[in-house]
């Protein structure tokens, strides 16, 4: 009777434990923030959620505290320093006061948003032996429920606690030894954490992942690089056949979402190797193109290429816009891609249709992107052994840098590069996790400036040229100011003539974008400079 | 070379026994080795010169004998041994533009690729020693030392010339001299600031951004402007310093000059 009554209180306790997880379950898929609120995005303009504040990447904020007439009484209010080397390039999140940011070498803070204090602080352990070409750097957290999500320069998936920064589950995406890596910050949809990855300077074949939010279990992989049983897959021809298998591809930076059509939006990067395309003919699908994803599934809706056979490494990386457009008299679902190869593109977003494509800097590879949506390539525009001289330069006419849209004005404002470079190529053998390039640029020419081009016709509006190099995103709000910057000027603008109304200078370079939420009845911009974080406000 | 041969010279690049041992990724760094491992190869000769070409043309020029960045082509000849290339082109020389190379862009193998062209070029001509190198120090007194420091003497609006026998090839020396170079070296260029009084303050500028601007003026004091605050500013083609004509300054006087400028090799900095 005893030994009963024992096995039935250990039957119970097990039954009681599995009752406390399927509650935290539902906690977690319904606590602090939900799906719909991830949905709703910047409707509770006080928080800042995802990526670029709402699933459209619009990164438009409703606030309207600061305006154009006070904008230039915005003063410093915080700093803070995160004691690391490296800098930031991530975008903050913002949920109910609290700020969540990650850092350089895979850190990551939770922070009083008030005052900048630090609530608690992560730092992962990480191999020596990373293998990450362009700054071991990360792009932010995701969030859904009371959990946080990142990606590592290890090439990881991880959760964590918002309460306490704790690890909740730690998922291996892909072997960092043979070159791969993430800096992206995730995309959450549902209940599903949606990733990129990075490495296709090292001979990787590149993807896009979704894992369960709540186990870390990978639900779907999408590669970028057709293989056999893809559809693209006769678009990797040439005298290696395995070509497509290192053919690169990364997805660097985050996606979009649309909730009618359930479909992910998310660019893809150039071709491997980066400048030599003599074994890889054909137009190397599905690099250096727009995605359309099934949520659910991973499954291939559409694509667009926007650079057939890239042999400039010109990733397609740069943030999609979602927005509705009056085209031609019709209301368009559309995405906007602002294009490290020069060209700014509006497309259907329901099909992958091109709209229209015109250049927003000057470029010297493409004469014009025609109605069948290739490009009509002008001569002198492939690298070479001797060196030939093309715009953009490798770095393109934008980069990871996002843009924002000011759906009222139907201006997206970019932050644009004039550049040309010299593209050499050779030949590069490949060795798992080696340097996988075939050529080099040098890079002989280069400015940036805020540009703001009219989404329907790709016209430029106005223009603020910086003296020198920028790689700062782009914040704009609803009281019709827009933030960029460059020189460590953190800047405002009116973003209906680009006159600059306020700057601060932060003393180091700016490799963020600018966000905005309100706590406590006022609200503050948040922009990350070098490794500090500082937030502005208007004095009380 | 066989081609086995090769490849297993570039395996002793690149792989490390210890880390071999432990399955690890092959090390990125440059493990020790004496001479080029692929000296004459013609794969790696052609490879080496669009590498060459790509990465370090820029400052040495086009056939290595010296641009922004000196002559490279008789470097062997001048006693430097492979390892001591390899290493400079790794490490950089530290207080130049030659800075180190990312092991994660740049494998050893490019290197020794990079310097295994560089060992097919013919040296250029060694310059003739005609000049006097003690008329040259002169000259450079009367001259040019009000602007240019050597061994702690001298002015500091010009950069200091102390090792720039052993940093730019003769030929840029002369185009500086004469007036005749394309390249402004960062920090070096010419320009007036005009106030809103009409005040016109020559100098060399240092820093800007979009609302101010840092710099030297002809006097050696540094200074900031607000731009907003400003009438005008002059940005010139090219430095402050005089071009020297032949009227000023003869074949000659100007040999004399080039000849001292060349001993001028403080601190070999990359002899280690």
């Amino acid at each position: 009777m005893r030994a009963l009554v024992n096995r039935t209180l250990q039957l119970t306790a097990v039954f009681a434990a599995a009752a406390t997880w399927s509650v935290a379950a539902q906690q977690t898929a319904t606590g602090q923030v939900t799906f719909q609120d991830l949905r709703d995005g910047l409707k509770d303009a006080t928080r800042w959620l995802t990526y670029s504040g709402d699933y459209t990447n619009q990164r438009h904020s409703p606030l309207t505290q600061i305006t154009p007439d006070n904008v230039h009484r915005l003063t410093a209010q915080w700093a803070f320093q995160t004691e690391t080397l490296g800098k930031f390039e991530a975008t903050p999140l913002v949920v109910d006061g609290i700020i969540y940011i990650t850092g350089p070498l895979d850190t990551g803070w939770a922070l009083d948003a008030r005052t900048g204090r630090q609530i608690w602080r992560q730092r992962r352990e990480l191999p020596g032996n990373l293998i990450a070409c362009c700054g071991l750097v990360n792009r932010g957290y995701g969030v859904l429920g009371d959990r946080l999500f990142k990606t590592t320069l290890d090439a990881h998936v991880v959760a964590y606690s918002m309460k306490t920064g704790a690890t909740i589950w730690d998922t291996v995406m892909e072997n960092y030894r043979n070159g791969y890596s993430a800096t992206a910050a995730p995309l959450v949809v549902k209940d599903k954490v949606v990733v990129g990855m990075a490495g296709a300077e090292y001979g990787v074949r590149g993807f896009i992942d979704a894992y369960d939010a709540q186990t870390g279990k990978r639900s779907w992989r999408f590669f970028t690089t057709a293989g056999p049983e893809d559809a693209g897959h006769g678009t990797w021809r040439g005298t290696d056949a395995k070509a497509w298998e290192k053919g690169g591809g990364s997805t660097w930076a985050s996606g979009a979402y649309d909730p009618d059509l359930n479909l992910v939006y998310w660019g893809t990067g150039n071709a491997g190797p980066d400048y030599d395309g003599s074994a890889r003919e054909g137009d190397n699908l599905y690099t250096a193109s727009i995605v359309a994803l099934d949520a659910d599934t991973g499954r291939l809706r559409w694509h667009y290429q926007f650079t057939p056979h890239d042999v400039w490494d010109w990733d397609s990386t740069q943030n999609p816009v979602l927005a509705d457009l009056t085209i031609a008299g019709q209301q368009r679902k559309t995405v906007m891609f602002a294009n490290r190869n020069g060209f700014f593109y509006v497309l259907d977003r329901a099909t992958g249709q091109l709209i229209r494509a015109k250049p927003f800097i000057e470029t010297s590879w493409a004469k014009e992107i025609q109605p069948n949506g290739r490009p009509m390539l002008l001569p002198n525009s492939i690298p070479s052994e001797e060196g030939t001289r093309i715009c953009p330069d490798q770095s393109g006419g934008t980069n990871w840098m996002p843009p924002s849209f000011d759906k009222g004005l139907g201006l997206l404002f970019v932050t644009a590069r004039e550049s040309c470079g010299i593209f050499f190529t050779w030949k590069d053998d490949y060795n798992p996790g080696d340097s996988f390039r075939g050529g080099a640029v040098q890079r002989v020419s280069q400015y940036a400036a805020l540009r703001a081009i009219d989404a329907v016709t790709g016209e430029k509006r106005w223009d603020f040229p910086y003296t020198a190099q920028s790689w700062a995103g782009v914040l704009s709000t609803a009281s019709g100011l827009v933030f960029a910057g460059s020189s460590g000027n953190f800047m405002a603008f009116d973003g209906r003539t680009g006159k600059n109304l306020w700057h601060f200078q932060t003393g180091s370079a700016l490799y963020a974008g600018p966000i905005t939420y309100m706590v406590d009845g006022r609200q503050y911009v948040l922009m990350p400079s070098g490794t500090t974080l500082t937030a502005y406000a208007l004095p009380q | 070379m066989t081609r086995r041969s090769v490849v297993s010279l570039v395996l002793l690049l690149s792989v490390p026994p210890a880390a071999a041992a432990e399955q690890d990724r092959p090390a990125r760094t440059d493990a020790r080795v004496t001479n080029n491992p692929l000296q004459g190869n013609q794969d790696a000769v052609r490879d080496g010169g669009t590498k060459f070409r790509s990465r370090c043309a820029g400052c040495h020029g086009p056939d290595a004998r010296g641009y922004i960045g000196p002559d490279i082509t008789g470097l062997s000849a001048a006693g430097y041994t492979d390892e001591r290339l390899f290493g400079i082109v790794r490490r950089g020389v530290p207080g130049t533009e030659m800075t180190p190379t990312d092991p994660l862009r740049v494998s050893d193998k490019e290197i020794w690729q990079m310097l295994a062209y560089l060992a097919t070029l013919t040296p250029a001509p060694a310059t003739q020693a005609s000049g006097d190198a003690q008329n040259g120090e002169r000259i450079f007194r009367a001259n040019c030392s009000s602007c240019h420091m050597v061994n702690g003497r001298g002015g500091q609006l010009g950069p200091d010339l102390s090792r720039v026998g052993s940093g730019r090839a003769r030929p840029v020396l002369l185009n500086k001299l004469r007036g005749t170079s394309e390249t402004v070296r960062p920090g070096y260029e010419g320009v007036t600031i005009v106030t809103r009084d009409g005040q016109r303050i020559r100098g060399v500028k240092k820093n800007e951004d979009e609302f101010s601007i840092q710099i030297v003026d002809m006097r050696e004091r540094l200074q900031g402007y607000l731009k907003a605050n400003l009438a005008e500013i002059l940005y010139e083609p090219r430095t402050v310093m005089p071009a020297y004509s032949a009227e000023q300054l003869n074949d000659r006087a100007l040999d004399d000059l080039l000849q001292y400028l060349t001993t001028l090799r403080r601190a070999d900095a990359d002899r280690r």
